[in-house]
């Protein structure tokens, strides 16, 4: 039920609109969200920290059970709530095989976006910050979503598997937006990913998952050169 | 059937070692093992890539199938052949939650143990190794571990990471820790049960059935000596 589900999630972050947009497909609109505040570090208040021992974002429980790792609370969700709302997982094999491995694929865009970019861009002083080696953490990232455009290219619909919205977008879509929201340009180069970007957008679990401030701050241009 | 499925893989990868278990721990032991060879550029070829376009270890087939995630190979499997070998996700929601949690979780080691320890080792010259940036580095992977540790005490002396029955988790955690030992990572002492988790494991018959064949009666650098 989604009285028992509570998540706490921060501002902005892929892996907590994972969660949420899965609660949504799910029919657990009803579960108890808390969006907490990172700069007044409550992701290490007590409340979290006994979720998630980590004390990072997103942390769910449902009743006894707490699971963190965005991926690993889909799956969980699909499962426990497998005969309620969208079907996220298809049962035939070799569809969820592709729907797993696109997945977990979809990770290598925060590796390639955040830790090749971003958080270099926001860590590093600028007189410190490696021309050579931004450009080549650019290149690696357009080569990335090179592959995506690919993986659109050969679906057999408008969701990333095909017909079907899956977990695959669950896992992918927010990793995406979070790309345009850092005005990484999509359209001319990648006109798959840009129609699959504001065809999603428009879905009811992700409009009520988008968060607050991505409409009331400006977006911050760390990935506008890209 | 084990006769439809291909596995191509690496010497060394934990990736693939995560895969060939699985396998293993199905009863899928005849499969077509096809062992990859990064000096020679096999990875690169234009017939792997067909497969992998990435260019990356394991490449997993089973007929018309191609999964390259190591987990989502090994959930595919869990799945595919869910009435025979180990169950290795529970049915039980607390427990299947707790092996899911653990196995998506073991990315931590490796961001902090493979991506930002490891990799400086196979990128940066002996002579330029940064003393303070090693030991940052270190430190990090140390309260990683620390975590993994605490896990492992939690569940009580000789009991698997998620509890006391070997499940998927396992099959996420272990090609790593076998990886860092073979790496220098020195567990007894400061990890008591890590260590004995790591001698237990390393006699399971998946795992013995899966060691990199390089590793067999050789020594690795001792690169994480210094964790």
């Amino acid at each position: 039920m989604a009285s028992n589900i509570t998540l706490y999630f921060g501002p902005g972050g892929g892996p907590s609109m994972r969660v949420q947009v899965c609660l949504e497909e799910k029919g657990l609109s009803g579960y108890n969200g808390k969006l907490l505040n990172t700069e007044k570090n409550e992701h290490k208040s007590e409340e979290v920290l006994k979720i998630n021992p980590r004390g990072q974002f997103p942390a769910m429980k449902h009743g006894d059970v707490a699971v963190n790792d965005s991926l690993a609370a889909c799956l969980y969700l699909e499962n426990a709530f497998k005969n309620q709302g969208t079907k996220l997982l298809p049962d035939n094999p070799a569809q969820q095989a592709l729907v797993f491995q696109r997945m977990f694929e979809a990770d290598n865009i925060s590796t390639k976006a955040f830790d090749g970019i971003v958080w270099y861009k926001i860590r590093t002083k600028p007189e410190y910050q490696d021309e050579a080696h931004l450009a080549k953490k650019r290149k690696d990232l357009v080569e990335e979503l090179g592959f995506w455009e690919g993986h659109l290219a050969k679906a057999e619909g408008p969701y990333l598997t095909g017909r079907d919205f899956t977990l695959a977008d669950v896992s992918f879509f927010p990793m995406l937006a979070i790309l345009v929201r850092l005005q990484l340009p999509l359209k001319e180069r990648f006109p798959r990913l840009d129609s699959y970007y504001m065809q999603v957008k428009e879905r009811s679990s992700i409009k009520s998952s988008w968060p607050p401030e991505w409409d009331a701050k400006p977006a911050p241009d760390l990935l506008k050169d890209v | 059937m084990a006769s439809d499925i291909t596995l191509y893989w690496g010497s060394g990868s934990p990736f693939a070692m995560r895969a060939m278990m699985s396998l293993e721990e199905k009863g899928l032991s005849g499969y077509t093992s096809k062992q990859i060879t990064f000096d020679k550029n096999e990875h690169k070829s234009d017939e792997y890539l067909k497969l992998n376009p990435r260019g990356q270890v394991p490449t997993f087939k089973h007929g018309d199938v191609i999964v390259n995630e190591s987990l989502a190979i090994c959930l595919y499997l869990e799945r595919t052949f869910k009435g025979q070998g180990t169950t290795l996700i529970p049915d039980e929601a607390g427990q299947q939650a707790l092996v899911l949690q653990r196995a998506v979780e073991s990315d931590n080691i490796q961001s902090k143990a493979f991506v930002n320890m490891v990799y400086y080792f196979f990128t940066t010259k002996a002579e330029d190794r940064d003393e303070a940036l090693l030991e940052e580095k270190a430190k990090a992977v140390r309260e990683e571990l620390q975590i993994w540790e605490g896990y492992l005490a939690k569940q009580g002396d000789g009991s698997y990471i998620a509890g006391k029955d070997f499940t998927l988790a396992d099959i996420t955690l272990f090609p790593f820790l076998a990886t860092l030992v073979r790496m220098g990572l020195r567990l007894e002492g400061r990890f008591p049960h890590l260590a004995s988790y790591h001698e237990k494991l390393k006699e399971r018959p998946s795992v013995k059935a899966s060691w990199p064949p390089h590793w067999k009666g050789t020594t690795g650098p001792g690169w994480l000596n210094v964790v």
